[in-house]
């Protein structure tokens, strides 16, 4: 290996980004569960923008644990989600926020 | 409403639910439908929470809550619509019955351990003693393994309380243990029993009785907190 080589660069596979918004409970969490399940089949490294989220319960909770552990089943699978203080809030508060990997930028 | 924008894909793409007053049905089963809660369902609690007969017999936290914590706030919606440790359904009766019957929750969930505790209260008393509270409880129990990803469900009971210790037994759930004297009702002591079912066996009661859940589709549609 030349130790005078230059930094090498290599492209990696895209990340997905979705964007929920309204709220994500009971009354939702069929659709939450089927929209975020389509695109985790689809999209092994996942951006989930949860920055317009007006309500977070334990069934929306699940759904996004549901997505973590089908993505974490995936070869190189990532799932990001980026919440508002609504979503941490209810991920601190269920206890669940370090199954999660957080982006806050 | 709740949309969805892929933004590698497609751009935006959306789902909307418009709102509706009356909650949306999450489960249904032969005798009772199980809802979302409503902000006019606060008016329903507002009878039941000073209801002495409830008191004795479920001593709920979720009602005392609404009564004592909130003092019978409207903001007691967004609360529970915001609480991730609990799940709270309306109990309506298919038929006979203009007014919801009762109130089934799932609380202290921990979604990471996958347990949670179950609390089912039939308020009106002509309803007590139709099966509306051991399907309710069956219900929530399906939901809370379908939707939630619970592996057990807790319950406790006082020790008078025969009837929801029949009802549990009905859905399944076995008595694990006695906590001595654990209620105090005023007057005296009371033993608390505790019950719980595994994922297993809730899947064997669902099994024998063809229920499946939940619905294919919701019926009714979300709506934004107030």
């Amino acid at each position: 290996m030349n130790a005078m080589a230059g930094p090498q660069a290599e492209t990696l596979e895209t990340l997905g980004r979705l964007r929920l918004h309204g709220p994500l409970t009971a009354g939702t969490s069929r659709r939450v569960r089927q929209l975020l399940g389509d695109h985790v089949d689809h999209q092994a490294r996942l951006l989930v923008d949860l920055q317009a989220v007006t309500a977070l319960d334990a069934t929306g909770v699940a759904a996004l644990l549901q997505a973590q552990r089908a993505v974490g089943r995936r070869e190189h699978g990532l799932l990001v989600l980026r919440p508002n203080r609504i979503v941490s809030d209810a991920l601190k508060h269920s206890r669940t926020i370090s199954a999660f990997v957080l982006w806050n930028g | 409403m709740i949309t969805l924008e892929d933004q590698t894909a497609h751009g935006m793409t959306g789902a909307d639910e418009t709102p509706a007053p009356g909650g949306v049905v999450i489960s249904r089963g032969i005798r009772v439908r199980l809802r979302t809660l409503t902000p006019p369902d606060l008016d329903l609690l507002n009878e039941w929470v000073d209801d002495p007969f409830l008191e004795r017999m479920v001593g709920s936290e979720f009602l005392q809550s609404f009564k004592h914590v909130w003092d019978k706030s409207p903001a007691f919606y967004d609360a529970v619509l915001n609480d991730p440790t609990q799940v709270v359904l309306v109990v309506e009766a298919n038929q006979g019955w203009s007014k919801p019957v009762g109130i089934v929750r799932l609380f202290n969930i921990h979604l990471l351990e996958g347990y949670a505790f179950l609390e089912t209260i039939i308020t009106d008393q002509k309803a007590v003693r139709r099966g509306f509270g051991v399907e309710a409880g069956k219900l929530i129990s399906y939901y809370g393994v379908d939707v939630l990803g619970l592996r057990r469900v807790e319950a406790k009971v006082y020790e008078y309380n025969v009837l929801s210790m029949n009802s549990l037994r009905r859905n399944g759930f076995q008595q694990e243990g006695v906590l001595r004297k654990a209620w105090y009702d005023g007057e005296r002591y009371w033993d608390v029993f505790v019950f719980g079912i595994l994922k297993d066996e809730i899947e064997s009661v669902r099994r024998r009785d063809k229920v499946y859940l939940p619905l294919d589709h919701v019926e009714g549609n979300g709506r934004e907190p107030a």
